[in-house]
């Protein structure tokens, strides 16, 4: 784990505001104020573009660019292929997790989950990263 | 759930985003019955309910989730055009959102909804099934768990195991790949894959919702959330983040002025009076003058909200009542992006809800009837919003049978609404106005508003109570149109001051038509009251003196053309000083009879804003001023 949540900056990207909010919440528990929100994956991109960010928790099923989409543009840029990247989705179906895999997930999170799952998942990937 | 803060205002978020995309859902379906092959739309309709159940998830309302995952899997197979939409799919479809509304409801009431009728949900998996049955056996043998989710297309495909050992190997964060014998003994037991999978990502027992000791937690909760919900209702608002950033900023503005003032003011009282000292003054109280208007249309705006919001849960509230009749209507929606006060949209719920049902129930004749009349049998409701000046207009139209004036005209006789006398002055205007009086829709009561109460009457006492106003417009065999204009905010109101002696008063700038001077040589008796021929119609004249009950030697020099929905008279003044937008300040605790608020002039001076219908009905509604009280006004003068 960091030695300092609140210097890792996050960018949660979901459509639907109250998901972004829950996310939001959840990662304040675990300490990480620092977080950033986009409602798509267009948004996301261009905010991710600008710089800045440490880690995405996307959602999967969105409008305009889903999180798949996304995920793979960020693994096809030079500056973002590194970012750490956690996928969220209500799917638990295999195709699903192989797709996010295959597209260079760091992690895969099922809806619902509780701050406990969520931070079990961020300790791996962190460990991972040597964030 | 177990660490979970601040559940309460979590659900309100919920809900308020959840509703709107389930009008949005409700409105997509309308669409997709006349073009059921659209992959868009099912597309839109298949992420509305993975969000909804998304959401829900978290809100531990495992009856919700399990009526989204079904629907949202019967999507999923409907836009694969594995299945096909038919009527009975389409039923269980809309029963599927009713059903989430009514979730939505007691979740509302801060209650976890119980689960859906087993007749729906059975009806939502014979509907997945459909295609089940064309599946390999194994599949379309197991449990209904199992048909569920929807088995994955790759089902007799590559193995499963194997799969997952990929998945691991490709360094994602599972923490508990299974083994095979567990797959393969679990699925054996109806499991649905869906499930495996959480197994196998590492979700704990313990995370699931329903599980029992989150379970318990949440009536905990649930208790403490309803008391405190009790009272609020629906008061957020959702703002777009533009206009609070605008508002932010110009509060910062302010302050800075404010400081400006702060130390010219210690300058000036230390005896600095220059000229350059001064015009600093002039120019920091102009500029926090600009800066405060600006800051009140700033925070108005954030209470506008876009009427299409209102206007999303009409389409399906008129396909339904239209297909229950038996009528083929659409619903137009025109001017949704229309902007309006939040709290009028809540109150302009209803009456257009009625106004609709009034349009598909009695504006549109029988399908026969269109065909007979050599109308096309398809009909066209529509709902219309933009703005004019400062006031929303909002038409409901139809392209029904139209009112006619005489029928009008006799039905409200023979209720005894009106004598004969009347009903033989009035013009087709007043009949039609005739719909809005108390007593005169009985049918309606009965029929189409399946308990509601709400007549027509009630519209209109619903829209004035919104300082607005309903008009109708017919043609006969053409169809009927309601206009209803409001005021673009309610916390502002343009009034007209007028004068009385050196008094001014407030009156609503709404009712004035017009202003005319008033010779008293031109003022004639009609019918025992006192009246003026304003373009060839004969106008009661009411003096504001008489109304208040002042005495008044004065003649007075101005009439105010003024219309409400009953009445259209001359309110008689002394003089007028102009308009100004009024912001009301209610008497809390002390209410003069015809007073409707107070509000302060820029001089300081308190004004009156006067309850003109409220003085009106104190006079005995539109019987008139007897001449000889009105002579004493005006007499003195001639």
């Amino acid at each position: 784990m960091p030695a300092d949540p609140s210097k890792i900056k996050f960018l949660v990207v979901d459509d639907f505001s109250t998901m972004r909010r829950i996310v939001r919440n959840l990662l304040k528990e675990l300490g990480f104020t620092n977080v950033d929100e986009a409602e798509d994956g267009v948004v996301a991109l261009a905010k991710l573009q600008g710089g800045g960010f440490d880690f995405v928790v996307s959602d999967w099923n969105m409008p305009n660019m889903d999180g798949l989409t996304l995920l793979q543009t960020v693994r096809s840029d030079p500056t973002l292929k590194n970012l750490p990247f956690l996928m969220i989705t209500a799917e638990a179906k295999k195709e699903n997790i192989i797709a996010a895999a295959q597209a260079g997930a760091s992690g895969y999170i099922v809806k619902p989950f509780t701050a406990a799952t969520l931070n079990e998942k961020m300790v791996k990937i962190f460990e991972k990263v040597g964030l | 759930m177990s660490d979970f803060q601040g559940m309460e205002d979590l659900l309100q978020d919920f809900l308020v985003e959840a509703t709107d995309l389930l009008s949005d859902v409700d409105n997509k379906l309308v669409d997709l019955e006349k073009s059921p092959g659209d992959k868009g739309l099912l597309n839109d309709i298949f992420r509305g309910f993975h969000t909804i159940k998304g959401g829900a998830g978290f809100l531990n309302a495992t009856e919700l989730v399990t009526l989204c995952h079904l629907t949202e899997n019967l999507f999923d197979r409907l836009r694969n055009g594995e299945i096909a939409i038919t009527a009975d799919v389409m039923d269980s479809i809309m029963d599927a959102t009713g059903t989430v509304r009514d979730m939505f409801g007691s979740l509302e009431q801060g209650m976890q909804p119980g689960p859906a009728s087993p007749q729906l949900l059975d009806n939502l998996r014979a509907a997945i099934a459909g295609q089940v049955s064309a599946a390999p056996p194994a599949v379309a043998a197991a449990p209904a768990p199992a048909a569920v989710a929807p088995a994955p297309a790759t089902a007799g495909g590559p193995d499963w195991d194997a799969l997952h050992g990929a998945v691991a190997s490709e360094a994602m964060t599972i923490t508990a790949a299974p083994t095979t014998p567990e797959v393969m003994h679990t699925d054996v037991e109806g499991k649905s894959p869906e499930q495996i999978i959480q197994q196998a990502i590492g979700r704990r027992a313990t995370d699931k919702p329903g599980a029992p000791s989150s379970g318990g937690r949440r009536e905990v909760e649930k208790g403490g959330g309803g008391a405190s919900r009790s009272g609020g209702g629906d008061n957020s608002i959702r703002v777009d983040t533009t206009r609070l950033d605008q508002v932010l900023n110009l509060s910062g503005e302010i302050g800075l002025t404010k400081n400006r003032l702060n130390s010219l003011r210690s300058d000036i009282l230390n005896g600095r009076n220059d000229s350059d000292t001064l015009h600093a003054l002039d120019q920091a109280v102009s500029q926090l003058d600009l800066l405060v208007s600006d800051l009140q249309n700033a925070v108005m705006k954030t209470r506008m909200q876009p009427i299409g919001r209102l206007f999303q849960k009409y389409p399906r509230i008129a396909r339904d009542l239209a297909r229950n009749l038996g009528k083929d209507v659409e619903l137009v929606l025109v001017g949704e992006e229309t902007e309006i006060d939040k709290t009028m949209i809540e109150d302009l719920s209803d009456p257009i809800i009625h106004l609709i049902r009034n349009a598909v129930d009695h504006g549109i004749e029988p399908t026969a009837d269109r065909i007979a009349a050599g109308k096309s049998p398809k009909s066209e409701v529509r709902l219309e919003a933009r703005q004019e000046g400062d006031h929303i207009l909002l038409l409901i139209s139809d392209d029904g049978r139209g009112m006619n004036p005489e029928k009008l005209r006799a039905k409200a006789v023979e209720k005894g609404l009106i004598t004969d006398e009347e009903a033989n002055v009035m013009d087709e205007r007043q009949s039609y106005n005739l719909v809005f009086l108390p007593g005169f829709s009985t049918k309606d009561a009965i029929t189409d508003v399946s308990g509601r109460g709400v007549g027509m009457d009630v519209v209109k006492t619903n829209i004035q109570k919104l300082n607005g106003s309903i008009e109708t417009k017919s043609a006969l065999g053409k169809g009927t149109t309601f206009i209803i204009s409001l005021p673009l905010t309610l916390a502002i109101l343009p009034v007209l001051l007028v004068q009385l002696d050196q008094q001014p008063f407030a009156v609503p700038l709404s009712m004035v038509r017009e202003i005319l001077p008033i010779d008293v040589a031109e003022v004639q008796e009609v019918g025992g009251r006192a009246t003026m021929v304003v373009r060839g119609e004969v106008m009661p004249i009411y003096p504001l003196n008489y109304m208040l009950g002042w005495a008044s030697e004065r003649t007075p020099g101005y009439g105010v053309l003024m219309q409400t929905a009953e009445h259209t008279f001359i309110l008689a003044i002394d003089g007028f000083m102009g308009r100004e937008d009024a912001v009301i300040k209610s008497l809390e605790d002390f209410r003069p009879k015809g007073v409707a608020g107070v509000t302060t002039l820029s001089n300081g001076q308190i004004v009156l804003i006067l309850d003109i219908k409220e003085l009106l009905s104190a006079l005995g509604d539109g019987r008139g001023v007897p001449r000889s009280i009105f002579q004493a006004a005006i007499g003195a003068a001639a």
